[in-house]
């Protein structure tokens, strides 16, 4: 369930949708399962398989074949932790745009409104203020975070008995209402129709296989943490297909919640789906379109805009402490510090980083590095693993472990897709996105904003994975 | 109303992921069981 939960998140809601719609509408479905079966199920096969083998966090997983790989686990505990630090903004503003749901406070001009709200300076390289409502959602889910987590892994599995259905009973309460509306059927057609000559492009295969990596969690240390926890005769494979599949659902699903409004905006306006081009993604569909589209409900619209904003929040909370629970696991594995001063200090110390994204140039930064630690860090894992795992270790004796106690049984294919597959793919997905950000730097942002919030953190990153690495646990010591 | 190859794709996608889900759910009750 809190595998589920950690892999579910915001993405699913404001990234696939808007993913399908660009790369052939329908027909992106054949790629998106096809790289489900032939990646994300793989490699959550894979994770899970490490993590219950280890029975520990990735560090410990790592250097169990190599004590000169353990950096690697670091880097990919630490790496979620990165990505916390802003996710849990993005989060903040939810939880301000959950209050102003109660009266719409956007009104008809949720842009500008956004914009005001952030305290937005428009350029990345300009500061500005402080922006106080984020601040205090920043608080308040920091410290959510925390209590969630200093307890251990039970009060974990309390919380998301909550945090998995309520978000999904919402999305279905919402795409009810969405699909309801005039206009949602041409929004659902756009969302659906398939474009089936779109198969033949190279790019909507790599754009299929990179959606299904970032979005199902995988890369990050989540599941192979949360696979140490597990018993010992836990099933392996059929766990890493339901939670797969939970998350393709939810996505799915999402595409109608999103689709149908998004018609119905276009409806009132009188435009073409098209013309909202990337309004139907990111922080664009969350803050600005579909909080205009929740202002032209004909009734009941602040009671869906407050359930919109109460989904996403839940949505997001337990990926958000799914990120910290790796690096707090390690920590406390390593250095025998307890777990509540463990994750006291991670999100205290998360918290004073985060406030460098409330800064008016927050949205900025954030995506800055958002895209550097997605596009490379997360890649660079992936890649990591399946080569680690695959030629410096015994595939063999992990798949033996994994159907000891699984009901369906994995063969030679899993070898074939971790070894060379899944690799090639990545690869293929690292190459291209280093010759594009070579060739044109991201946004058109200056280089040295580019460098200094986008490269320098994954090496910072490499760097603090060495020294961790390095230094001597608590037991050698003894 | 929908396309016909819009309708194709939707119920493509239920059954390949809900059904999917709902034969992996349903296996591991039986495991459990």
């Amino acid at each position: 369930m809190a595998a589920i939960g950690s892999a579910v998140g915001l993405g699913n809601v404001w990234r696939f949708p808007y993913v399908c719609f660009e790369n052939g509408g329908g027909a992106f479905l054949i790629p998106y399962l096809v790289a489900l079966f032939t990646a994300g199920i793989p490699l959550m096969i894979l994770e899970f398989s490490i993590g219950h083998w280890a029975r520990g966090a990735p560090p410990e997983a790592l250097k169990k074949i190599n004590k000169k790989w353990e950096w690697v686990g670091w880097f990919s505990v630490i790496l979620p932790f990165t990505v916390a630090l802003y996710y849990i903004v993005i989060m903040s503003w939810c939880f301000s745009y959950m209050v102003y749901a109660l009266d719409l406070r956007w009104g008809l001009s949720a842009n500008s409104f956004f914009t005001n709200f952030l305290g937005d300076t428009g350029n990345p390289a300009i500061f500005g203020n402080i922006s106080f409502p984020v601040l205090i959602g920043l608080i308040a889910l920091w410290l959510t975070v925390f209590i969630i987590l200093y307890k251990g892994v039970k009060r974990i599995g309390k919380v998301v008995a909550l945090t998995v259905p309520i978000p999904t009973i919402l999305l279905i309460i919402l795409t009810i209402r969405g699909l309801t509306l005039p206009g949602a059927v041409e929004g659902i057609s756009y969302y659906l129709t398939p474009n089936f000559t779109s198969l033949l492009d190279a790019n909507v295969w790599l754009a299929a296989y990179a959606q299904i990596f970032f979005s199902i969690g995988v890369a990050q240390g989540i599941i192979i943490t949360y696979a140490s926890f597990l018993k010992k005769k836990s099933d392996i494979s059929n766990n890493a297909f339901i939670i797969s599949l939970a998350d393709a659902g939810t996505s799915f699903l999402a595409g109608f919640t999103v689709f149908s409004v998004v018609g119905y905006l276009a409806a009132q306006k009188g435009i073409s789906i098209h013309a909202l081009g990337e309004q139907i993604a990111g922080p664009n569909l969350t803050f600005v379109t579909y909080p205009t589209a929740i202002s032209l409900l004909p009734f009941a619209a602040a009671f869906f805009g407050v359930i919109f904003f109460i989904a996403l929040l839940t949505f997001g909370i337990d990926s958000a402490f799914s990120m910290i629970e790796p690096i707090s696991e390690s920590i406390h594995n390593k250095w025998r510090i307890t777990k509540t001063k463990v994750v006291g200090l991670i999100c205290l110390f998360g918290f004073f980083l985060s406030l460098l994204f409330t800064m008016g140039n927050g949205l900025h930064l954030l995506d800055i590095f958002d895209h550097f630690i997605a596009n490379f860090g997360l890649v660079i894992v992936g890649l990591l693993e399946c080569i680690l795992f695959g030629w410096f270790f015994s595939l063999k004796k992990l798949r033996n472990h994994a159907n000891k106690t699984s009901d369906i049984k994995i063969g030679i294919w899993w070898d074939i897709l971790i070894k060379y597959v899944i690799p090639f793919v990545l690869g293929i997905i690292l190459i291209i996105t280093i010759f594009e950000n070579i060739t044109k730097p991201y946004m058109n942002h200056p280089w040295y904003i580019l460098i200094i919030f986008g490269l320098v953190p994954i090496i910072l990153l490499y760097i603090f994975s060495k020294i961790f690495s390095k230094l001597k646990a608590k037991k050698e010591v003894e | 109303m929908l396309a016909p190859s819009a309708i194709i794709m939707l119920v493509f996608g239920i059954v390949v992921i809900y059904g999917g889900l709902a034969y992996f759910i349903y296996r591991a009750i039986k495991t459990k069981k």
